[in-house]
């Protein structure tokens, strides 16, 4: 058995003549929590309707779990947990109402339903809300019906749409230990977020989704060192248009960024140290270096130089 | 297709869902004006001097009732109920654990169902103010057959607005358009005797059948039955297809 419980290979989805999604392939290992990132528009929520099959690809193949979602989609949905971007429920309802119907169309039957309904209502923390309609409830509480519903019958991926959107930081945190929580127990977790500090905690492996194509896809790690391997900052006491351009031109630097009158963010792509050199061009031209430092890039870094080269 | 999950759904929105509650009003409102009608009926038919000794026709009466009444109170109960999911989106949460034939299987199951019952309740009426008031015979045959013709036909207009449901953007012009269609529905049955049309509108199939229930010819044709019958399973899997299909092409 191949280790990729999610592949994708040239999926295309196009509505009418416009496309959305363009030859996207993606790979999400067993047991991965894969962060899926992509500014608004880039064709995130398109993917996850996809994976989920609340979408049919105009082209290309997906296989879940070793299974084509075009001649198993039903068994595939029965592995699966989605949690969608924005939390519909029916507002006359209660919570345990919803759960038992989600758990049923899982296929429990109405005893089991109903056990798993309660226990993952506790472990949420709505046991106490669960006999209120939807309508009475808060953002954040439909965000965590949302996952509670998606953890019915115990999926072995997790599909989560924007989980954390809209959440203070104590429900961020509660769902961040919870998902940690699951992927301990081999649950494969495919979320995908706004917030990058978030999945930079949360995940090991990360696509980056730009105008419906991924342009990235790695280990968390490696995908910090994508387009650019560090930020260079540097103090110079005489920093003008000159010498900025002089560091401009130089070809492993992907950008700059001027952070105060004397101090500069220089963005390098290379894979030695290139402070020397860039320390030597400035000192030829008369500038007056103060500071040199080299930082690591944040995953927020790496996605705006990712999305911003393509 | 999973039949037990096209139950789930049918029994959900029976007795649970958003619209259940509304789904058995217009199933109870339905009943009542049937009760009305039926038992007005007998003073309406007294009026004519030549009618006074001869029994009330209960049963064409109810038919009628349900031949001219029925569409319009399927339409009322059925115009937006996959549109109104679609609205909310409260149908990712469906379609992510089911397929979207079950789906519709489950929501045509639940408003059939309902109608079912509602015909079956209209037939007893019928036989009971038949057996009470002229001391006829009760019929047994006589309702088993009318609950299936009536539910079959009603479920020909539940399919027809469950597929508009589909294609509709929201609620307001699901009703609009399912409107239209009961009007092409009217029309096609006017204009089309005699020519293919006919077979196009569950009117034709409903009116077929009205000999069974003391209409206006007494010739009665068992393979005329058979036909309708046929025809109208036909009909309800055509726009049942339909429905399947085009929510398949829906962004949900």
């Amino acid at each position: 058995m191949t280790s990729n419980i999610i592949s994708t290979k040239g999926l295309y989805k196009r509505y009418g003549s416009k496309p959305v999604l363009n030859d996207v392939t993606l790979n999400v290992e067993r047991g991965d929590i894969y962060g899926f990132l992509g500014q608004n528009g880039a064709g995130k929520t398109t993917t996850i309707k996809l994976l989920s099959g609340l979408l049919i690809p105009s082209e290309g193949k997906i296989i879940i779990d070793g299974m084509d979602i075009d001649n198993e989609s039903e068994n595939i949905k029965n592995i699966i947990g989605l949690v969608p971007q924005d939390s519909n429920f029916y507002d006359k309802r209660s919570a345990l109402s919803h759960m038992q119907y989600y758990g049923r169309l899982k296929g429990l039957n109405k005893k089991d339903a109903a056990e798993q309904s309660i226990t993952l209502l506790d472990k949420i923390g709505l046991k106490n809300a669960m006999h209120k309609n939807i309508g009475h409830f808060s953002h954040g509480m439909k965000k965590r019906l949302g996952i509670a519903q998606a953890l019915l019958k115990d999926p072995k991926i997790l599909i989560l749409d924007e989980p954390t959107n809209g959440l203070d930081p104590v429900g961020i945190r509660q769902i961040r230990d919870l998902l940690h929580e699951y992927n301990r127990g081999d649950m494969t977790i495919f979320i995908s977020s706004h917030n990058l500090l978030e999945l930079q905690e949360i995940c090991n492996r990360v696509g980056i989704i730009n105008n419906g194509k991924i342009i990235a896809e790695d280990k968390i790690e490696n995908i910090r060192h994508l387009e650019s391997n560090g930020v260079i900052t540097i103090g110079i006491y005489n920093l003008n248009p000159k010498i900025i351009n002089i560091i401009r031109n130089l070809k492993f630097v992907v950008k700059t960024e001027l952070r105060s009158e004397y101090v500069i963010d220089v963005f390098v792509n290379s894979k030695k140290d290139v402070k020397p050199e860039i320390n030597k061009l400035i000192v030829e031209n008369n500038g007056q270096v103060f500071k040199l430092i080299e930082n690591s890039l944040s995953l927020e870094d790496a996605f705006i130089n990712a999305t911003k080269m393509h | 297709m999973n039949i037990l999950k096209i139950i789930v759904v049918a029994e959900d929105e029976m007795f649970n869902g958003s619209k259940s509650k509304y789904l058995l009003a217009v199933g109870g409102i339905f009943i009542f004006l049937s009760l009305v009608i039926i038992h007005y009926s007998n003073s309406i038919i007294s009026l004519f001097p030549f009618q006074n000794n001869i029994n009330v026709p209960y049963y064409l009466i109810s038919y009628l009732i349900v031949l001219i009444l029925g569409p319009l109170v399927t339409l009322i109960a059925s115009y937006d109920f996959i549109c109104n999911e679609i609205q909310t989106g409260s149908i990712r949460y469906i379609i992510s654990k089911i397929d979207r034939t079950s789906f519709i299987l489950g929501k045509f199951l639940a408003l059939s169902s309902v109608f079912t019952v509602a015909v079956f309740i209209i037939a007893i009426i019928s036989s009971l103010y038949s057996l009470f008031l002229f001391n006829n015979a009760f019929e047994l045959g006589k309702i088993i057959l009318f609950v299936v013709i009536s539910s079959l036909y009603l479920s020909c207009f539940i399919s027809g607005f469950l597929f508009i449901s589909t294609l509709s953007p929201e609620s307001k012009t699901a009703l609009i358009m399912s409107g239209v269609f009961l009007g092409i529905l009217i029309f096609a049955f006017f204009k089309g005797n005699g020519n293919f049309l006919k077979y196009l509108t569950p009117y034709f199939y409903g009116i077929s059948n009205i000999e069974l229930f003391g209409g206006l010819t007494h010739k009665f044709e068992f393979f005329e039955l058979l036909k309708t019958i046929f025809l109208m399973i036909v009909y309800n899997s055509v726009f049942l297809s339909l429905a399947s299909i085009a929510i398949k092409r829906r962004d949900l």
